[in-house]
């Protein structure tokens, strides 16, 4: 019919399928399940303990976090009379919005991008950066003292890692000679972690300070803020706000696969034939996995100090992200690649 | 902003004038990382101004309660005054009613009162270090440190029959023998508690983000040290070398070999390093007291001689004391008697002056927490915001010691 | 104390008697007893000889006398001096009791006499920061650790004798 067959059309498009399904918003929020859970049972298996195993006994407790989300639904939505009554319902909202964006970019196979454009990788990530205003604004509305404290700490950090997180890529674009996500993974003859080794870390580094993963959870830092900007927020609007930093990792950790790890390469032929949308397979794999080490180390580190973690993102992170840039001006002469 | 309504005593300094620039946080008692205690921190951008620390939120006015009751009566009372380290808050005690009363433990209870406060004092660092631990997110030590725990508390229920609440010495002895088989388990476990040490050193102590946190932060100079009576581990971290089982006479520890690490620095990981050092002598001190233990009666033939024939008999033979029918009503002479032992926080004072009664007249005690809470006003200025908690953590102060 | 006495010993003790002071010793606790208008005075010859901190403040209240005794015990840190003790015991009047605060000589004398001022009411003249310790900030009744408070419970004396 033709309606049905419109519709079918329009959902297989490129355009709707890959930032709402894959690996978009339905993967964005099964990985949140997944990756918060994998989170707490390698912390468990270290520490001795068993981790979350009551929800699904037989799985291993995997639905866990399905379990916390429908809690957090039922929970009444309490706004305090003190704060700022419009802020206080809007910035969680624009938080997620803004964190939900950067899918409308990112590619998942050859041909199969969302916007095809040549200036996908400054799109995707001045995005990202946009996050953090809309936590300034949560803390701020909220109008207590703790979390004003952790808005500030927020605003700290976000300058402490923009710069080093913006010209570890541009690096890297200027050594493949294009900003598009989608030819960059083209012209990765061998994958740009060799090529650029010190690009691949500084940008992994800074990516776990944007996302807030320990040692730099200074945000939400429990024992001296109580969890910061998101202290006064309640029912699920608080899940949002805790599932925020893994859908900012998760975005990122998506650009870095594809930016350094060749991304989609090598494609399988048959998926691709059948549909070139469910081609990115090993993209996500290797996406996924990346997010699982960054989450393993939760068990090994403390909590840097702010004016710690500002002079390593200044001081060091900085001067490596210039010199990765100096590294990938010479390799472009030299290699003429 | 802050008027007070003249009935009653403010407890806490109230502002003043010019105050504005300055950012007041309470961190009270229903916050995560404050213990049962507040804080009223003065911040002036990112540095810390002044602290005021707000105790008393779990008095249990035990001073008061020992009044009322029989002297006997006052040792599970004031067992609960750090139940993490019951044994040690109470063999002070005991020692002081046994000098009013003019009894003297025989040998072997002696030997066996060392064991358990040893014991006791290493499940007392552990917890210590495990606090320390979370109070820098660093979870897997604090799970770490609470798993390793259980080892002792266990041990500790082989030999006392309870796993917290021991009250394991009366007046004239203790209350059960050594069991069998006792000496292969803590072979086994001070093998353990070897290993896990050096697990401990690898991922926290020696971890350089938290070496980062911990070093020159927190320093407490000697010469402040004294002046402010600091005690335990926090005292010995400034070099000061000083020990409550040195000075007072309790216990074995006449006739055993021991060291008192000491250390200069005077910073927060100094004292971490301390407590380390010290479970590691605790170690030593129960191998040689398992060696050396004397054989011969656990209870002074004082009292024992108080109890009908059969039942002596049957306390000789099991090894489990069962008290004479006169401690319930046992009359003080009347004086005064002073004692000091060493628990895992520091010394502890007691003072009973007893007018001739069954009940005491006045039972004083100063816990090792409550001799350190100055230094929540001396230390915090000065430092960064973030480096409370991590001061907080390094004292080991335990809140429901210090309010009794 | 065994065998002969160590020399800084014999000078407290000799310094002490000086100043009228009537002095004990048991079992390593050096005791003497003090008048309120010279215990700025052994405060500060006990500091000169190393015992520069105190273990602690405690009261004792004589209804029957109608005194409130206060005792401090000096404590030091030193190897030789640390197996003894020197224990002050003063008296003032229970109607209206009255000490010098010894916070200047002793600092860390400040939150012991705030302790023993909120327990039995003992007013410590000079402390910089008298207020309450460990009760609550509205509390009306008497000093607690008196022997006439009596403990009221769901509004019965409960009593303890």
């Amino acid at each position: 019919m033709d309606i049905v067959g419109f519709i079918v059309k329009l959902f297989l498009s490129p355009q709707v399928f890959a930032p709402i399904v894959f690996p978009g918003l339905l993967t964005a929020l099964v990985v949140l399940l997944i990756i918060i859970w994998a989170e707490r049972k390698i912390a468990a298996r270290i520490q001795m303990r068993v981790g979350p195993l009551y929800v699904t006994r037989h799985l291993g407790g995997v639905l866990q976090m399905l379990a916390d989300g429908t809690r957090y639904m039922f929970q009444e939505f309490i706004v305090p009379e003190t704060a700022d009554r419009i802020p206080f319902i809007v910035a969680p909202i624009l938080a997620l919005t803004l964190a939900i964006l950067p899918f409308a970019f990112i590619p998942s196979a050859p041909g199969f991008s969302p916007i095809s454009s040549p200036l996908t990788l400054p799109a995707v990530l001045a995005v990202i950066s946009a996050i953090p205003i809309s936590v300034l604004l949560m803390g701020w509305a909220s109008n207590n003292k703790f979390s004003i404290q952790g808005a500030v700490r927020e605003a700290f950090m976000s300058l402490g890692y923009e710069v080093p997180l913006f010209i570890s890529a541009i690096s890297m674009s200027i050594l493949y000679g294009t900003m598009s996500l989608e030819e960059m993974v083209t012209k990765q003859f061998i994958p740009g972690l060799i090529l650029n080794p010190i690009a691949a870390f500084t940008f992994l580094v800074s990516m776990i300070m944007s996302a807030g993963k320990l040692p730099f959870d200074i945000v939400e830092g429990e024992q001296e803020i109580v969890a910061g900007p998101y202290v006064e927020y309640t029912g699920i609007i608080f899940g949002i706000g805790m599932g925020l930093a893994y859908l900012k990792l998760y975005a990122l950790s998506l650009i870095y696969t594809i930016i350094f790890l060749s991304g989609w390469e090598p494609l399988p032929k048959l998926l691709y034939d059948i549909y070139p949308g469910i081609a990115g397979i090993f993209l996500f794999v290797k996406a996924f996995l990346l997010m699982l080490f960054i989450v393993f180390l939760r068990s090994v580190y403390g909590r840097y100090r702010l004016d710690q973690a500002l002079k390593i993102g200044w001081r060091v992170y900085f001067v490596l992200s210039i010199v990765s840039l100096i590294l990938s001006l010479g390799l472009r002469v030299i290699l003429n690649v | 902003m802050l008027s007070m309504s003249s009935e009653f005593v403010s407890s806490r300094l109230l502002f003043k004038e010019g105050d504005e620039s300055t950012y007041e946080l309470f961190i009270g008692p229903q916050h995560p990382a404050s213990g049962h205690m507040r804080f009223i921190v003065r911040l002036k951008g990112d540095i810390i101004v002044s602290v005021d620390p707000d105790i008393g939120y779990v008095h249990r006015t035990m001073e008061k309660l020992a009044e009322g009751r029989e002297a006997i009566k006052a040792i599970p009372l004031l067992e609960r005054l750090t139940i993490i380290d019951s044994h040690n808050v109470t063999v002070a005690l005991v020692t002081a009613l046994e000098r009013l009363l003019d009894a003297e433990p025989p040998p072997r209870a002696l030997y066996l009162r060392t064991l358990l406060s040893e014991i006791n004092r290493i499940a007392s660092h552990l917890y210590g270090m495990g606090i320390a631990g979370i109070m820098l997110n660093h979870s897997t030590m604090f799970m770490w440190a609470f798993g390793d725990r259980e080892v002792w508390i266990q041990l500790a229920e082989e030999l006392t029959g309870a796993r917290l609440t021991h009250t394991y010495s009366i007046p004239g002895g203790v209350r059960r023998d050594l069991p069998q088989g006792f000496k292969e388990k803590f072979e086994k476990a001070a093998r353990y508690m070897e290993k896990r040490l050096q697990d401990y050193m690898k991922i926290f102590l020696l971890n350089p983000q938290i070496a980062s946190r911990y070093e020159g932060v927190g320093i407490l100079k000697k010469s402040e040290a004294r002046r402010l009576s600091i005690v335990g581990p926090n005292l010995r971290a400034s070099g000061v070398k000083y020990d409550a089982r040195l000075a007072d006479d309790y216990g074995a520890y006449k006739e055993l070999e021991f060291e008192v690490p000491v250390r200069e620095e005077g910073d927060c990981m100094a004292r971490m390093l301390v407590r380390v050092e010290e479970i590691k002598q605790s170690l030593s001190i129960i191998r040689q007291v398992l060696e050396k233990m004397p054989s011969g009666p656990i209870f002074a033939e004082k009292y024992l001689k108080l109890l009908p024939p059969k039942t002596r008999e049957q306390v000789l033979k099991t090894g489990h004391v069962k008290l004479p029918g006169i401690f319930a009503s046992l009359k003080l002479p009347a004086g005064e008697a002073v004692a000091r032992a060493e628990m895992g926080h520091g010394e502890i004072f007691y003072h009973i002056v007893s007018d001739g009664s069954t009940k005491p007249y006045r039972l004083r005690v100063v816990t090792p927490s409550f001799r350190n809470v100055v230094l929540f006003r001396y230390l915090p200025p000065g430092h960064r915001f973030m480096d409370f908690p991590a001061i907080y953590g390094s004292l080991d102060y335990f809140p429901p010691e210090a309010d009794r | 104390m065994n065998g002969e006495k160590p020399s800084w010993l014999i000078e407290i003790v000799s310094k002490l008697s000086e100043l009228g002071i009537r002095l004990d010793e048991a079992k390593n606790v050096l005791k003497m007893e003090v008048a309120p208008e010279s215990l700025r005075e052994a405060a500060k010859i006990l500091i000169q000889y190393g015992y520069d901190h105190l273990a602690s403040i405690s009261g004792v209240d004589w209804s029957t006398k109608g005194t409130i005794e206060v005792i401090y015990f000096a404590e030091s840190y030193e190897p030789e001096k640390r197996g003894t003790l020197i224990e002050l015991k003063t008296a003032t009047s229970r109607e209206n009791p009255k000490l010098p605060s010894l916070v200047d000589l002793w600092p860390n004398a400040l939150l012991l006499e705030r302790e023993t001022w909120e327990m039995f009411g003992v007013v410590f003249e000079g402390n910089p920061d008298l207020r309450r310790l460990l009760l609550p900030p509205d509390w009306s009744g008497p000093p607690p650790l008196r022997k006439d408070y009596r403990v009221v419970e769901e509004g019965i004396y409960v009593e303890y004798e």
